[in-house]
C-alpha cells in the first residue's frame, strides 16, 4: 500500500468534512432542526379535544331568562351562545365557572379576621356549627342579633328572608340597588313598561348601560331607532345613554330631584294636576318652593327649558318618568325616587305600576343597610353573594362589627366581605343550576351548592324555622317564588323627608369642598363585580386605569381652575377622609366642578385579577343616612382636590 | 494553560499601559458587552414584553439601530465601488477599515434584527417561505431585505477575509498568503456585486419598507422617491462615516493612520452626494406636505406635531449644512478641523433622518381621538443597543491594534488592494 | 340567507349600527372566549394588550365642549381591508409579511397563521387600524381557565401576531357540517362570527357583500354608513378615481352606521372644519 502522505490525508479529511457539511445542509436537515427547535421552545398548551355538544339552558342572571346554548367540548364548556339576546353576564359566566380561585368546599376561618386564611371543612360540620349558633341566639331571646345582607332580589334572597324572619328577626337588608331603595321608599318596585311608553323622561338612569334588567333594556334599545319614541335624559355627565337619547338635559351635580320637583311644580300649578299617594298635599307644599326661577338657579336648566320639558311630558300620549341615577350600583335618595315617581302619578301614566314581591320586603326596612351598619348590632350575620364591606360607604365600620360577630358568607369567590367571615359556603353559577325541567348544563363544581339549597338545608336545622320551609330543594321553592302583586298606594313620607326636601333649596356654596365626586360605572365592570374576570379587564380603557394607576375624570375648565393637567397625580379629600394615588384625565364629557371616579377598583380581596388595583372611593363618599331608605346617599359627595 | 495565562498577563500589561481615559472607556465598553449578554438572554428567553415597544409603537431602538447601521455601513460598498471599479487609488489605504466597518455594521444589523423578531428561531422562514411576487420582484420589502442583506453580508465576509489574513501570524503561512493575494485580484467582482445588491437593500431597509405602507400617512410616498433617497443617504452618510471612524481612531492612537489625500478624496465624494441628498430630501419633504399627506386627508401640520415632529426634520437640515458647505469647498475640506465638523455633521444628519422616520412614523396617531405616541426605551433595550455598539468599537480596536487595518502605518506604500 | 348565485364567491363584510350599540361589551367578551384570548393578571398595559376586538371609546371632546359632548363605543376588529381592487385584494398588511403568515383568502378574509409568523411586526406597522396584536409575553391561562379553551382555535406562541379573522374557524365548522349534510358547494356556506352572534341589540350584522340582496350589502350602501377614518368615501367618484390611480386606499369591509353627525366629524383628522 502506498504510504499516505500527510498532505493527502489533510486534503482527504478536508474534502470529507466539506462534503459532509454540504450534504447535511443541502438535505434540509438543519431546517428541520430549526423547526423542531421552534416547536420545542414554545410548549404552548393545546386545548383538549372531544365530542362537541350544544346544551340548551336558561340564563338565570336576571329576570329576562334568555335562552342560551352552551357549546361543550367533551365535559368542558367553552362558549355560551346567546344569539342576539342576553347581556355580558351570560357570556362572562364561563370565566366565573372555571375561575381558578373559585371556592370548591366550605371554608372555615383560621387566624384573624381580615387576613383571609381559611381551611376547608365538610358541609356537615359547617351546617352543624352555624345552625347551633343560630338556635342558641333564638333560645336566648337574641333573635334581633340575627341579620342578613342580600345582593339582589332573587329566589335565594327570598328564602333567606324567610329563614331570618322565621326566627322573629327583621334585620334583612339588600345592597343599595334601585329596586331595594324603591321598596323602602315606595313600598314596592316600579315596573316600567318601555314598550308602551312613547316619551321617557329619565332622571340620570343609565338605561342602556346596565340599569334595570339589561336583557330587557337591550331589546328596548334594539327597537328604539325609528320607533317615534322620545327619550329625554336628565344627567350631569355625558354617557352613552345621554348620547343615544333624543335630548340631553344637563343638570348640576345632584340636582336631579330638584328638576323633578320643578317639573312637578309646573304640572301642579299650571296644569292643576294632583297625584294619588298619601300626603300629597303636604308634599305639594314643598314643591311650591321649587318655582321656575329657583329650580333654574339650582339645576342650571333654563326656565324655558323646564317649562318645555313639563309641557312635553304632560302632552305625551304615554309619558313615563324613570328614576335611578346610575346603572346597577348607583342610585338615588328616597325623596328623588318619590319625586320622580310622583311625576308619573301626576300625569296618571299607564306605563308604570308599583308591585311588591310577596315573599320579599318582610324585613323592617329592606334598603336600610347603612343605617343597620351604623346603628345596628348583630351577632350572627349572613351574607348572600353580596359585598357590603367593599360596596357600602360604611364598609370599614361593617368590617369592624363583623370582627366581633359570627359571619356566614355564601358566594362563589372570596370577596372583601368574605375576609371577615367565619364560614364561606361556596354557591353555584347558573350553568350548574338545575333548571325546573330537571336539566342542568354542568355538574356542580366540586362541592358547591345552590344558595337556595344551602338555605333550605340550614333551615331544616333551625328550630324556629320548622314549618316555614316545606321544600326539600330550591327547585320546589322556585315555583312559589318571584310572585308579585300590585301595590295599592304609596306614601310621600313628607314627615321623614322634610329636611331633605328643604335642603335642596338651601344650596350652600361650599367653599371648602367646591367639587362634586360622582361615581361612574364602566361597561362590564359595573360597581365592581366584573373585576374578577380577565376578559372584563381587557375592556378597561387607558383613560380609566393604566399600569396600576386609576384615573378620575375632570372637565377642561375645572382642571384649569384647579391647576391640574392631563396625567397629574392628585388626592381627593372629603369630610370623611382622603384618597390618593389617582391621576387626572381631562375630558369635557364631564360637567364642570365635578370629579368623576370609576367604581370597581380598590378591592382588597376578590381574586388576584381584582385585588389591589386602584382605590375604592367609597371610603370618602358621603355617608348621610337617608331617613326613609336607611341607605347612605353617597351618589354625590363634596370634595376638594390637591 | 501557559498560553492562556501568558495571554491574560499580556492583556493586563497592555491595559495598564494605557492612559486613564482609555482604561475607563475600555471598562465601560466591556461592562456594556456583559450587560448585553445578560439582557440578551432575558429578551430571548422571556420575551419582548421587557421592551417599551407595543402594539402602536411596534419597533424602537433596534430598528433605528438597523437603519442607522445599514445606512452608515453603506459607505463600504460605495468606497469599494470607487476603488475597484473606478480605480480611485487614493482610496486604497482606507479600504481595509471600510470593509471591517461594513462587515460589523451588517453583522450587528442581523443581531438587532434577531432581537426584534418575536420568534428568532423561525427567522429562516423568511428564506424558506419568502413573499416574492411576480417576475422575481419581492412583494414584501422585508423579503427583499432578508435576501439582499444576507447576500451582501456574504460578500462582506469574503471581502473581510484578506484583511484578516494580513495578520502577521497568518501571513506567514504560504497557502493563506496565496489565498489572500488572489482574492485581492478578484475583489472587483465582489465590489461590483456588492454595489448592485446594496442599491437594493439600502433602498428597501432605509426607504422602501416605509414608503409602501399606504395606510400610514406619516410614511407613505411613491416608492421610487423614498427608495432612492435612502440609497443617496447611504452613499452620502456612509462615506462620511467611513472617514470619521479612522479619523477618530487616529486621534486616539495619536498616529497618522491615513494619508491626507485619502480623506480628501472620500470627503469630496461624500460632499457631492450630500448636495444631491439635500436637494432630493428638500423635494421629499415638500412633496409629502403638498401632495402625499393631503391624499390621506391629513394636513402636514397635524402630522408633524407630537414628540418627534418637525423639529427633527429641521435639525436634520441644520446638520446637513455642515457637509454641504464644508466638504464641498476645497479650502474647508482640506483643513482638518472643518473636515471633522463636516463629516460629523453629515453622519449626524443621516442618523437624525433615520430617527425621524422611525420615531415620528410610529408616533403619528391612526385615529383622531388618539394622541401622538411616545417611546421610552427600557433599560434592556438601551443596554442591548449600546452593548452592540460597544462590541463594534472593541472589534475595531482589536483589528486596529493587531491586524493591518491601516496599511499606511507601515509606510510601505505597496498597494494592498491593487486590483492587478 | 341564501346566495343568489352560488358560483359567485363570498365577500364577507360586517356592519355595526352605532345607533343601536350601547357599549355593553358582550362582543368583546364573546370574541375573547371564542378565540382563547390570553389571560393576564394585570391587563392594564393597554398598548401591549392582546385582544382582537377593541371597544374604542370615542368622544367629540376635540370639537365640542360640555354640554355639547357625546360619547360612543366603536367596536373595532380587523377591518379586512381589500385595497383599491376587490377582485385583486391588496390589504396594507398582507403584502409586507416576509413569511406569508398572513394572506387574503378567496372570500376576502385576511387570514393569520400564528405558527408561520416570525414576529417581525411589519404587518402591525402597516395596519392603519391598529387591529393586530402581538404576543409580547407568553400567552398563559391560569389553571382551570384552561377548561374553557376553544379547541377550534390554536394557542399562539409568544412573539407572534394574532388578529381577528372574522372567526374563520366557525366558517370551517359550518362548512364541515354542510359537507356532512351533502352540501359540497363552499360558496353556499353561511356563518356568523362570535361577536355578531352575541350582540344583544342586533347592532352588528354580518354577511356577503357580493350578494346585493343581503342585509349587509344594503347597509353598506345606506346613507348612514361610513368607514373608520376612510375619508376618501366622502369625495366625489371622479376625485376618488383620481386618487386611487395614484395610491392604494385600505377599502375596509367593516361598515359603521350612525345618524349622528358628530361621529362622522370625528372620522376626520381636521375637526371637520
Amino acid at each position: 500500500m502506498k504510504k499516505i502522505e500527510r498532505k493527502e490525508l489533510l486534503m482527504m479529511t478536508g474534502g470529507a468534512v466539506v462534503g459532509g457539511l454540504t450534504g447535511y445542509v443541502l438535505s434540509g436537515a438543519p431546517f428541520l432542526m430549526f423547526q423542531d427547535l421552534a416547536e420545542w421552545t414554545q410548549d404552548q398548551y393545546v386545548p383538549l379535544k372531544g365530542e362537541i355538544k350544544l346544551l340548551q339552558s336558561i340564563c338565570q342572571s336576571c329576570t329576562t331568562k334568555c335562552e342560551i346554548s352552551v357549546r361543550m367540548v367533551a365535559d368542558r364548556a367553552v362558549k355560551v351562545e346567546t344569539s342576539n339576546a342576553a347581556c355580558p353576564l351570560g357570556q362572562a359566566s364561563l370565566q366565573l365557572l372555571y375561575h381558578p380561585e373559585r371556592i370548591d368546599k366550605p371554608l372555615k376561618r383560621t387566624g384573624n379576621k381580615g387576613k383571609g386564611r381559611f381551611v376547608p371543612v365538610s358541609w356537615e360540620s359547617a351546617m352543624a356549627d352555624i345552625s347551633g349558633k343560630m338556635n342558641a341566639l333564638v333560645k336566648n331571646n337574641k333573635k334581633d342579633a340575627i341579620a342578613a345582607i342580600n345582593k339582589d332580589i332573587n329566589l335565594s334572597s327570598e328564602l333567606l328572608e324567610k329563614l331570618i324572619t322565621s326566627t322573629g328577626s327583621t334585620n334583612v337588608y339588600y345592597e343599595s340597588s334601585l329596586n331595594a331603595l324603591t321598596m323602602s321608599a315606595l313600598g314596592g318596585v316600579v315596573d316600567y313598561d318601555f314598550n308602551k311608553a312613547d316619551y321617557v323622561l329619565s332622571f340620570g338612569a343609565k338605561l342602556f348601560e346596565g340599569w334595570g334588567v339589561p336583557g330587557t333594556m337591550n331589546k328596548v334599545l334594539a327597537s328604539w331607532p325609528g320607533s317615534g319614541k322620545k327619550l329625554v335624559q336628565v344627567d350631569t355627565n355625558c354617557s352613552r345613554t345621554t348620547s343615544l337619547a333624543d335630548e340631553w338635559v344637563p343638570v348640576k351635580a345632584g340636582t336631579e330631584p330638584v328638576l323633578a320637583m320643578g317639573i312637578a311644580n309646573y304640572l301642579i300649578k299650571e296644569k292643576k294636576l294632583i297625584s294619588a299617594g298619601e300626603g300629597f298635599a303636604k308634599w305639594a307644599q314643598y314643591v311650591y318652593q321649587y318655582d321656575m326661577a329657583t329650580t333654574a338657579k339650582l339645576t342650571g336648566v333654563s326656565e324655558d327649558r323646564i317649562k318645555a320639558l313639563a309641557e312635553a311630558f304632560y302632552g305625551a300620549r304615554n309619558p313615563m318618568a324613570v328614576a335611578g341615577r346610575g346603572a346597577h350600583g348607583v342610585s338615588s335618595s328616597a325623596s328623588e325616587i318619590i319625586a320622580v315617581y310622583a311625576l308619573n302619578t301626576l300625569v296618571r301614566s299607564t306605563s308604570v305600576s308599583l308591585k311588591q314581591y310577596t315573599g320579599m320586603g318582610t324585613g323592617k326596612n329592606p334598603a336600610g343597610i347603612d343605617d343597620f351598619i351604623k346603628n345596628g348590632n348583630f351577632e350572627l350575620l349572613f351574607i348572600n353573594e353580596a359585598d357590603p364591606v367593599y360596596k357600602s360607604v360604611l364598609g370599614k365600620d361593617l368590617a369592624a362589627k363583623m370582627e366581633k360577630a359570627f359571619v356566614v358568607a355564601m358566594m362563589p369567590l372570596i370577596n372583601d366581605t368574605a375576609l371577615y367571615a367565619d364560614y364561606v359556603l361556596p354557591s353555584l353559577t347558573f350553568l350548574e343550576t338545575l333548571q325546573s325541567d330537571g336539566q342542568t348544563v354542568l355538574k356542580p363544581y366540586a362541592s358547591a351548592k345552590h344558595a337556595g339549597d344551602i338555605i333550605i338545608e340550614l333551615a331544616g336545622k333551625i328550630d324556629a324555622a320548622k314549618g316555614a320551609f316545606p321544600w326539600t330543594s330550591y327547585l320546589d321553592a322556585v315555583k312559589q317564588a318571584g310572585n308579585t302583586r300590585g301595590v295599592a298606594g304609596f306614601s310621600f313620607k313628607v314627615d321623614k323627608l322634610k329636611e331633605q326636601l328643604s335642603a335642596f333649596k338651601k344650596q350652600k356654596a361650599d367653599a371648602e369642598y367646591p367639587l362634586s365626586l360622582i361615581p361612574v360605572e364602566m361597561p362590564l365592570v359595573g360597581d365592581g363585580d366584573g373585576m374578577a374576570f380577565p376578559y372584563v379587564l381587557k375592556n378597561i380603557d387607558s383613560d380609566s386605569f393604566m399600569l396600576g394607576k386609576m384615573k378620575v375624570l375632570m372637565n377642561k375648565a375645572t382642571a384649569k381652575k384647579e391647576g391640574v393637567s392631563e396625567g397629574s397625580s392628585i388626592k381627593i379629600i372629603s369630610e370623611r377622609g382622603k384618597i390618593g394615588s389617582v391621576k387626572v384625565h381631562i375630558t369635557d364629557t364631564i360637567a364642570p366642578d365635578v370629579v368623576a371616579v370609576p367604581l370597581g377598583f380598590g378591592h382588597m380581596a376578590y381574586t388576584k385579577y381584582a385585588e389591589k388595583k386602584g382605590v375604592n372611593p367609597k371610603e370618602i363618599m358621603a355617608a348621610d343616612i337617608d331617613p326613609v331608605t336607611g341607605a347612605a346617599n353617597w351618589w354625590g359627595t363634596r370634595v376638594k382636590i390637591s | 494553560m501557559n498560553v492562556i495565562s501568558k495571554f491574560i498577563n499580556d492583556m493586563k500589561e497592555l491595559y495598564k499601559s494605557y492612559p486613564k481615559n482609555i482604561r475607563i472607556t475600555l471598562l465601560v465598553l466591556i461592562a456594556l458587552v456583559f450587560g448585553f449578554g445578560i439582557f440578551a438572554i432575558q429578551i430571548l428567553f422571556w420575551g419582548l414584553g421587557y421592551t417599551d415597544m407595543n402594539n402602536v409603537f411596534t419597533w424602537g431602538n433596534w430598528i433605528i439601530g438597523d437603519l442607522g447601521l445599514v445606512a452608515l455601513g453603506g459607505g463600504a460598498f460605495f468606497t469599494g465601488f470607487f476603488l475597484y471599479i473606478f480605480r480611485v487609488e487614493k482610496l486604497e489605504p482606507i479600504i481595509n477599515s471600510t470593509v471591517l466597518i461594513g462587515f460589523m455594521c451588517y453583522l450587528f444589523t442581523f443581531v438587532f434584527l434577531l432581537f426584534d423578531l418575536g420568534q428568532p428561531l423561525r427567522c429562516w422562514f423568511g428564506f424558506a417561505y419568502p413573499n416574492w411576487g411576480e417576475h422575481l420582484m419581492p412583494t414584501s420589502m422585508l423579503t427583499e431585505v432578508f435576501f439582499c442583506l444576507s447576500a451582501y453580508f456574504c460578500i462582506l465576509c469574503v471581502e473581510l477575509v484578506p484583511v484578516a489574513l494580513r495578520h502577521k501570524f497568518l501571513d506567514n503561512v504560504p497557502v493563506l498568503h496565496a489565498i489572500g493575494h488572489y482574492m485581492h485580484k478578484l475583489m472587483w467582482i465582489m465590489a461590483a456585486a456588492g454595489t448592485f445588491l446594496s442599491f437594493f437593500h439600502q433602498g428597501s431597509l432605509g426607504g422602501g419598507m416605509w414608503d409602501v405602507l399606504y395606510g400610514k400617512p406619516g410614511w407613505y410616498r411613491p416608492h421610487h422617491q423614498y427608495f432612492f433617497l435612502a440609497i443617496v443617504a447611504a452613499t452620502a452618510g456612509g462615506t462620511s462615516f467611513m472617514t470619521l471612524c479612522p479619523y477618530i481612531a487616529g486621534k486616539i492612537m495619536k498616529k497618522e493612520v491615513m494619508p491626507k489625500e485619502t480623506y480628501w478624496t472620500l470627503t469630496k465624494i461624500s460632499g457631492a452626494m450630500f448636495i444631491f441628498y439635500t436637494l432630493f430630501r428638500t423635494y421629499d419633504v415638500y412633496s409629502m406636505a403638498a401632495k402625499y399627506v393631503p391624499m390621506a386627508d391629513r394636513n402636514f401640520a397635524d402630522i408633524y406635531g407630537g414628540y418627534y415632529g418637525l423639529w427633527l426634520v429641521v435639525l436634520e437640515f441644520l446638520f446637513l449644512a455642515a457637509p454641504v458647505v464644508l466638504l464641498n469647498l476645497k479650502k474647508f475640506r482640506e483643513q482638518e478641523k472643518f473636515m471633522a465638523i463636516g463629516i460629523s455633521g453629515g453622519v449626524l444628519a443621516i442618523i437624525t433622518s433615520k430617527l425621524e422616520v422611525m420615531l415620528h412614523g410610529f408616533s403619528v396617531p391612526n385615529f383622531p381621538w388618539r394622541p401622538f405616541a411616545a417611546y421610552n426605551p427600557t433599560f434592556q433595550e438601551w443596554i442591548i443597543t449600546l452593548g452592540c455598539f460597544a462590541t463594534m468599537i472593541l472589534i475595531y480596536t482589536v483589528f486596529a491594534k493587531w491586524f493591518r487595518l491601516f496599511p499606511h502605518l507601515d509606510h510601505e506604500g505597496h498597494g494592498e488592494g491593487e486590483a492587478h | 340567507m341564501k346566495t343568489s348565485n352560488s358560483k359567485m364567491k363570498r365577500r364577507w363584510g360586517m356592519a355595526i349600527d352605532l345607533d343601536k350599540c350601547n357599549g355593553c361589551g358582550q362582543c368583546s367578551i364573546s370574541c375573547a372566549q371564542e378565540n382563547n384570548m390570553p389571560i393576564f393578571e394585570d391587563d392594564s398595559d393597554v398598548p401591549k394588550r392582546v385582544s382582537f376586538l377593541d371597544l374604542m371609546k370615542v368622544t367629540n371632546d376635540r370639537d365640542a365642549s360640555y354640554p355639547d359632548v357625546k360619547v360612543a363605543f366603536i367596536p373595532k376588529m380587523c377591518q379586512q381591508c381589500e385595497g383599491n381592487d376587490p377582485l385583486n385584494p391588496t390589504p396594507p398588511c398582507v403584502s409586507v409579511c416576509p413569511a406569508v403568515a398572513t394572506d387574503v383568502g378567496d372570500d376576502g378574509v385576511v387570514s393569520q397563521i400564528w405558527s408561520r409568523c416570525i414576529g417581525c411586526r411589519y404587518c402591525q406597522t402597516a395596519c392603519p387600524y391598529e387591529a393586530r396584536a402581538f404576543n409580547w409575553w407568553k400567552p398563559k391561562y391560569e389553571s382551570t381557565f384552561k377548561k374553557s379553551l376553544n379547541s377550534d382555535v390554536s394557542i399562539a406562541s409568544r412573539g407572534t401576531i394574532v388578529k381577528c379573522t372574522f372567526c374563520s374557524h366557525i366558517w370551517k365548522r359550518e362548512r364541515d357540517k354542510a359537507a356532512a349534510n351533502g352540501e359540497l358547494d363552499i360558496n353556499a356556506v353561511t356563518y356568523s362570527p362570535a361577536c355578531v352572534t352575541s350582540c344583544p341589540t342586533g347592532a352588528m350584522v354580518f354577511g356577503d357583500l357580493n350578494d346585493p340582496a343581503s342585509e349587509i350589502s344594503m347597509l353598506s350602501r345606506d346613507k348612514r354608513a361610513f368607514r373608520l377614518v376612510h375619508t376618501i368615501d366622502e369625495k366625489s367618484p371622479e376625485e376618488q378615481k383620481k386618487l386611487m390611480k395614484i395610491k392604494n386606499y385600505p377599502n375596509p369591509k367593516v361598515y359603521y352606521l350612525s345618524s349622528q353627525k358628530w361621529i362622522r366629524d370625528m372620522m376626520r383628522f381636521n375637526s371637520g372644519k
